[in-house]
């Protein structure tokens, strides 16, 4: 070990290297030093100072959480303009509460894309992707608080963090604007300050303050920006909007912001949600609504486990390109059923169009998808 | 310098944040907010702990209150984004709700009611 690393006046700095690592060895932007110790000063003060602070109004948890191994599984089949792939898909979670206030908790994705090869029948595979989405540790600093550091998944929009797994989006195929605002991985490394408190009796307010630092290592790469997302929620009127805005530290150095909304009226069994992202390397939005049927006389069993979805979605080049956006200004329209053997099990199908100036194609989606749970403990409830 | 306003900014959003979090410990908050229904039950919950009742007949009552109220949020807040799961064991639903509670940025209240409904 260095006199640096032992030093306490300079642990800070080593520290620094580690977080920002791509930062220090690229030197492809400067680095603001001062900037990045004052915010991982008050991070560290919110850390210490937190707990004391607000010690009367956390939440005591009468049950003590055990580590879970969760994810979710899925095979999805996927034929755009008449290619066929198979597509494999495991994504573990794993959850470690530690203590009554932190939570560790990381997801991986194992995938392979099954093709045919000319010239050889059947289909045949690549080699298994293996990717680290998110390897983050939470502290619940306060009821209203949580402070999260380390790789998470970049909180713009809402599809990347909330919708994204195979057993909860509504629609196998990823919406055109999705990769806006998620850096490279759709994760960022750095730290986050996020949290929901009841802000008015008719509504709650959540919000996600956050800074990533430029990791270069592929895989888990990530993008140098702040940004923020804030939302409300209307619990009588199921109404959730939102907005998201981000600011580059690298590159071009430039805005980018979003909408969301989700609504499921009380009336209906519908589901509405609907996002825009704009940015200089494109922009567009996407409007999902989606009917249960659990509304229709007959069949009432096998009705009330249907979904019927559709998804209208339209995407528009920017100044800058992108590799992971259309080059094209796009239009694309899906309709879809999911019908639900159990709440975890689900059996998906699609048909899409998608126009564009580069051709018109069909895309058609099968999919079978389960979300287990293992406890990694006893089960029971502690007295 | 547009930087040093960007940064200044998101210390003074954070600032106010954290503010607006203190204020709602402010007993004054919760006194408003029992004046609803809604909040009147969260405030039930709040204080569940450390203050429950004596007789059983107000026992039940505050408990088929409770879970009411716990699964009318449940469905509310888990439903918005995926099917609502079915019941798991206690200490496998403490683990999975504080997940959610950071990933679905719930209130500490609807925690505390969900947790309540599903291990009931």
């Amino acid at each position: 070990m260095t006199p640096e690393e032992t030093s306490p006046k300079l642990g800070f700095r080593a520290t620094l290297r580690h977080l920002g690592c791509g930062v220090n060895r690229t030197r492809t932007y400067p680095v603001s030093e001062y900037r990045l110790r004052v915010f991982f000063g008050l991070a560290a003060i919110l850390l210490l100072i937190a707990p004391r602070a607000f010690a009367q109004g956390t939440a005591e948890e009468d049950v003590k959480p055990i580590p879970l191994l969760t994810g979710s599984t899925g095979f999805i089949s996927d034929f755009t303009g008449g290619q066929p792939d198979l597509h494999p898909i495991v994504t573990p979670l794993v959850l470690v509460p530690i203590g009554s206030r932190w939570l560790f908790e990381t997801r991986a994705t194992f995938e392979t894309d099954l093709v045919e090869v000319p010239g050889r029948s059947g289909f045949h595979g690549g080699p298994v992707q293996k990717e680290v989405e998110y390897a983050q540790l939470d502290f619940i600093a306060n009821p209203y608080m949580t402070v999260t550091v380390g790789r998470f998944l970049t909180p713009f929009g809402i599809f990347n963090e909330r919708l994204y797994p195979v057993w909860i989006r509504n629609l196998q195929s990823d919406p055109l604007i999705l990769p806006i605002g998620l850096g490279p991985s759709n994760a960022s490394t750095g730290a986050m300050v996020r949290g929901g408190f009841k802000a008015h009796p008719k509504f709650d307010v959540n919000y996600a303050v956050y800074f990533s630092a430029l990791f270069t290592t592929s895989p888990v790469d990530s993008d140098r920006f702040i940004g923020g997302r804030a939302g409300i929620f209307v619990p009588r009127a199921r109404l959730e909007i939102g907005g998201s805005f981000q600011h580059l530290l690298q590159q071009e150095r430039s805005n980018l912001f979003g909408f969301h909304l989700v609504w499921q009226p009380t009336r209906l069994p519908v589901d509405i949600r609907s996002e825009y992202a704009h940015s200089k390397r494109g922009s567009g939005y996407w409007f999902e609504p989606v009917y249960k049927l659990n509304q229709v006389p007959f069949l009432q069993n096998e009705m009330r486990r249907t979904q019927v979805v559709a998804r209208y979605q339209q995407f528009f080049t920017g100044q800058l390109a992108s590799d992971s956006l259309s080059a094209v200004n796009t239009k694309q329209f899906e309709f879809g059923l999911n019908y639900y053997f159990l709440d975890g099990l689900k059996l998906a199908g699609n048909y899409g169009r998608q126009f564009s100036s580069s051709g018109n194609v069909n895309i058609w989606t099968m999919g079978l998808t389960y979300r287990f749970v293992i406890p990694l403990g006893p089960t029971g409830a502690e007295q | 310098m547009r930087r040093d306003w960007i940064w200044l900014c998101c210390l003074a959003i954070t600032a106010l944040l954290v503010r607006s979090a203190i204020a709602q410990n402010h007993p004054k908050s919760e006194k408003s907010s029992n004046t609803s229904s809604g909040a009147a039950i969260a405030g039930t919950a709040e204080t569940h702990d450390a203050a429950l009742p004596r007789s059983g007949r107000s026992v039940s009552s505050e408990e088929r209150m409770v879970r009411v109220e716990g699964e009318k949020r449940f469905r509310a807040n888990c439903g918005r984004c995926h099917q609502p799961p079915h019941k798991f064991p206690p200490r496998v639903m403490a683990a999975a709700i504080r997940h959610m509670r950071v990933r679905a940025m719930l209130t500490d209240e609807d925690m505390r009611l969900i947790l309540k409904y599903m291990t009931q």
